[in-house]
């Protein structure tokens, strides 16, 4: 019950926050109602336009190795709000949640980043 | 205790966590810069400073005012739902064409916004939907603004030249500006081409349009912008709108290009989702 409880309340807290939208395209593509949530490893940090991406792997219930991509939002942004392309590294462990597509594929939309740290990481500058 | 009150006493929680004000609401952590680029004024909680004589010059960045309900302006001037544009039938013709992805209806593969397919120039007013600061940089003879987005440039000229009688048609349009008393900065902007839309919704203007922009520096940390559009092809009645900013002194404007990856979806993998009965096809 516990599980199920911290489930519904996240994912109301995620889309009551969901406001920003992408600066560049809007996201008809994202199912925008169901809030996922992964700890996974990351593979690779781009820190490009038109937004930054997270590729990472996460381990699903069969054991088995899925390759996830993330989507944040704009470097400018990102680096007003202290990040630079070195904030993440390959081999961190990270836990992310966000909105996946709605027609399938493993892609998020990235609304919660906890760092390797364990701090939840600003995607917004202030 | 019942398990509903716990739902609900957790749910309160949550929210509560929750602040209002969009850009900020991932709270404290490793990345935050101390203090990062907030006006002087909300640094030391302070009584704001009064705007300086004409003068715009800085960066500044939208934000509404807290507890505003202003969703919309991400993708268009009023609410939609509530408030939206009088449009005339050629108007209305052309937003019937329009298939939005700013506004959620349409995804990166089946949209026909100018800008997310072609990397066409905004336009003005539409420049002002993307969530980046510009910068006013003032000269004697002209005013600049210089747009962090595709590093779109608007010259206004305040050499006390009239706007154009017939002018050519451009993307940013050709401005003139002058003050109104000693904070207020009045832009008219006429000489568009067609080929961009009026916000992200896909409303339409055409050559006729002009845009008057009224920037008022309200305290040295504040900007509003009342923005008229009039354009007598499209728009039934003029569409008004407001728009608010802080002046950012901390930052400086950076690249962000949309050329290159931009165009490309497909390397985004979050930009290509397809039905799966599409994909089979």
């Amino acid at each position: 019950m516990k599980a199920k409880l911290f489930a519904v309340v996240g994912t109301l807290a995620l889309v009551i926050v969901a406001v920003p939208v992408f600066a560049h395209h809007g996201t008809a593509a994202y199912d925008t109602q169901n809030a996922l949530t992964f700890k996974g490893t990351v593979t690779e940090f781009r820190f490009i336009n038109p937004h930054c991406q997270i590729y990472f792997d996460v381990k699903n219930d069969k054991g088995e190795v899925e390759h996830w991509q993330g989507e944040l939002t704009a470097p400018n942004k990102l680096a007003r709000a202290g990040w630079t392309k070195h904030s993440l590294n390959p081999g961190d462990q990270i836990t992310v949640s966000g909105f996946s597509g709605k027609y399938g594929g493993h892609s998020l939309w990235i609304r919660k980043l906890i760092a390797p740290d364990g701090q939840s990481m600003q995607l917004f500058e202030d | 205790m019942r398990k509903g009150s716990v739902n609900w006493i957790l749910a309160a929680l949550v929210l509560a966590a929750i602040p209002c004000a969009s850009y900020a609401q991932y709270g404290a952590g490793k990345a935050i810069p101390p203090t990062g680029g907030k006006p002087a004024t909300e640094k030391a909680n302070a009584a704001p400073a009064p705007a300086p004589v004409h003068d715009l010059s800085g960066v500044w960045m939208m934000r509404n005012p807290p507890g505003s309900d202003r969703g919309y302006t991400n993708y268009t001037y009023t609410d939609p739902k509530t408030d939206p544009p009088a449009m005339t039938a050629w108007g209305e013709e052309k937003f019937k064409e329009a298939k939005d992805s700013n506004g959620g209806n349409y995804t990166l593969d089946k949209t026909n916004d100018p800008v997310l397919t072609r990397c066409y120039p905004p336009g003005t007013p539409r420049v002002y939907f993307h969530p980046y600061p510009f910068e006013f940089v003032q000269g004697k003879k002209f005013m600049l603004m210089v747009f962090e987005y595709d590093h779109t440039l608007r010259r206004i000229y305040t050499d006390g030249r009239p706007l154009p009688a017939d002018p050519d048609p451009s993307w940013m349009g050709y401005s003139v500006g002058h003050w109104e008393g000693n904070t207020t900065f009045v832009v008219d902007t006429v000489g568009f081409n067609e080929k961009t839309w009026l916000d992200r919704l896909g409303h339409a203007h055409s050559e006729q349009l002009h845009v008057t922009e009224r920037f008022r520096r309200v305290d040295r940390d504040h900007l509003q912008l009342d923005i008229t559009m009039v354009d007598p092809k499209a728009l039934a009645k003029p569409w008004t709108t407001t728009f608010y900013y802080e002046n950012r002194p901390e930052w400086e404007l950076g690249e962000i290009s949309c050329s290159g990856d931009y165009l490309d979806f497909n390397k985004f993998e979050s930009f290509s989702f397809k039905k799966k009965d599409d994909a089979a096809k």
